[in-house]
């Protein structure tokens, strides 16, 4: 479990922690939850680099009070990735009108290292939205609250969505025993 | 359906972990100054809007009602000097019934018609009379209503012979007024000719309890001083006030003047004084020519031989003229009726009843009215802007509502096919 301990005061204010300190200790956070969202190492590596200019950027508005710096980064980081979503949309639709498709970016190294082929490959195959609330809830471990203020959703309908994909990869994994 | 530990337990242990060349790049990045923000000043200075606003509103009411207070101030000595100009008790006369036009000035004072008034120096119109010796003499120029002020355009010159005395009156502030007219100011009638005496008083006295007293030893001393009562009403309530109408004999008209303003302080007093010798002189002229006439016409149908045509005229006009000197009889009789018993008209009054003016206010009242004033204006101007900005703001706040939501949707939507 991840957690960094602020104190009360604003960062411009407080002695302790500078940005470098946040930054190291989240990176990790923070790539792993874009590479749940691209499924692309390369792309969830540039997201991360422009997620940290963002951040030092704005870091003097951050008020602790108002959340954790974790929060604060992956909203940051969702935002950049919602970006270049709708960016490759619009290349993608632009390929499909001029027929020039290019394959899209593999996966490489995987969502992580240890990972069974099975669940890399369910993974895979759920959408974006679904791999993003397993990413916060279950590798990042953030509670329900802050999922769903993360989100811009409740609660519930946090629940439910990651009830949804943990279903979806049980049900691919069940699937991939009985062949084997 | 569950989801097994394992799953939950493999997922968590195979995190991903950032890649050496990632994290070097965010330790230089994290490392590096920020750069100089090109955002305006305002918005640099990232001030919290809303704590902001629980500031600045307080702030904005503070200021508006410390406005309002240094306005009003200053507005209290403008409004004493607007109050001793305008606002100026201003004595008037004011019709208590309609006058008909021709009525002599006289008669409206001697029949009590107007009722001596303090208004405001603004609502007094242009050419107000405020003495009732103006109307001795003159006669209304046109019809005056009840409530209207009389003005000189309202009476002209008139052949009436009167002699009246305005004795009071022409005072300032009815309710600041220390003393009265004296006694010795009445003037007597002649007792050696006829004359119509007609005296009008009003007398102030200090609440409504006190008009009804006053009215009744009214009432007595006429009778004491063996005369009548032609009228008499009295109003309680509020603004109390009785209007007697009384006649007594002219030799004491004096002392009931003198008796009947000792009931209360005299506010206006107006004694009247019409010869009336020289109308009696001339009803005793023509009544002494009648009696001649009709002795000679009775000593000729006595005397004489007439015919029956001459008979019959001379007989007509006797009888005419035996007619008018029954006329002239009563009217010798009336007059000298007249001019032995006086007139007087007794207002009894409040302070109230006579529209004394209130004393102004007190210099915090001015302020607090004007800071009220100001105030009010102050919330008439933000209601005013508040309805015009209203409608935009709605429009504004709906959509910012709807591209908010709709940028929702589309990040789900991209989200979920992706």
């Amino acid at each position: 479990m991840h957690a960094v301990t602020l104190d009360a005061r604003r960062p411009a204010e407080a002695a302790s922690p500078s940005f470098p300190a946040v930054a190291e200790e989240l990176l990790d956070d923070v790539y792993g939850y874009l590479l749940y969202l691209t499924r692309n190492w390369a792309v969830a590596e540039d997201l991360t680099g422009e997620t940290f200019e963002t951040a030092l950027r704005r870091w003097r508005k951050f008020d602790p009070r108002r959340g954790t710096p974790r929060a604060w980064l992956l909203a940051i980081a969702r935002s950049t990735a919602l970006d270049w979503f709708r960016a490759e949309a619009r290349r993608r639709r632009r390929e499909e009108r001029a027929d020039a498709r290019e394959p899209r970016g593999e996966l490489e190294h995987g969502f992580g290292e240890g990972l069974s082929p099975e669940l890399e490959e369910g993974l895979q195959a759920l959408a974006a939205g679904e791999r993003e609330v397993v990413a916060l809830r279950v590798v990042l471990e953030l509670d329900g609250e802050e999922t769903a203020r993360l989100l811009g959703i409740s609660p519930t309908a946090v629940s439910t969505r990651l009830h949804r994909a943990l279903g979806k990869l049980e049900e691919r994994m069940r699937a991939h025993d009985a062949v084997a | 359906m569950t989801p097994s530990p394992d799953l939950i337990q493999e997922l968590q242990a195979s995190r991903p972990v950032a890649p050496a060349a990632l994290r070097t790049r965010v330790r230089e990045t994290a490392a590096a100054e920020p750069a100089r923000s090109t955002l305006p000043v305002w918005s640099r200075l990232q001030l919290p809007v809303r704590r902001v606003a629980l500031v600045a509103v307080p702030a904005a009411v503070a200021v508006s009602v410390v406005a309002a207070g240094v306005v009003g101030l200053s507005h209290a000595n403008r409004y004493r000097a607007r109050v001793a100009g305008e606002n100026a008790p201003t004595p008037v006369l004011v019709a208590k019934q309609l006058i008909p036009k021709g009525t002599p000035g006289n008669i409206v004072s001697s029949q009590s018609m107007y009722a001596p008034t303090t208004l405001p120096r603004r609502e007094v119109e242009g050419g107000a009379v405020a003495d009732p010796s103006y109307l001795a003499g003159r006669a209304a120029s046109a019809d005056i209503f009840p409530g209207q002020q009389f003005t000189v355009t309202d009476f002209a010159a008139s052949d009436t012979l009167s002699v009246d005395s305005q004795v009071a009156g022409a005072a300032t502030t009815l309710g600041s007024q220390s003393a009265g007219p004296t006694q010795d100011s009445t003037i007597a009638p002649s007792p050696d000719r006829a004359q119509r005496v007609s005296a009008t008083l009003t007398v102030e006295v200090r609440d409504p309890d006190a008009v009804s007293r006053a009215a009744q030893d009214a009432l007595e001393l006429t009778r004491s001083l063996g005369g009548h009562v032609v009228s008499a009403s009295v109003a309680t309530g509020e603004e109390g006030s009785a209007s007697l109408t009384v006649r007594v004999p002219v030799d004491k008209v004096q002392r009931a003047i003198v008796q009947l303003s000792g009931l209360g302080r005299i506010v206006s007093q107006q004694v009247t004084i019409d010869d009336l010798q020289q109308d009696l002189d001339a009803l005793a002229r023509r009544q002494s020519s009648l009696r001649a006439q009709i002795a000679r016409i009775g000593a000729r149908l006595d005397t004489e031989t007439l015919d029956a045509e001459t008979r019959a005229v001379l007989e007509a006009r006797r009888t005419r003229l035996q007619a008018e000197l029954r006329q002239v009889r009563r009217g010798i009789s009336s007059t000298s009726a007249e001019a032995r018993m006086a007139t007087i008209q007794v207002s009894v009054v409040t302070p109230d009843a006579l529209g004394a003016v209130p004393p102004p206010p007190s210099r915090l009242d001015r302020t607090l009215d004007e800071a009220l004033n100001v105030l009010v204006w102050e919330g008439v101007v933000a209601l005013a802007l508040a309805i015009v900005a209203a409608p935009f703001a709605l429009v504004a706040l709906a959509a910012w509502l709807g591209r908010r939501l709709y940028r929702r949707r589309e990040d789900e939507r991209l989200l979920a096919q992706s």
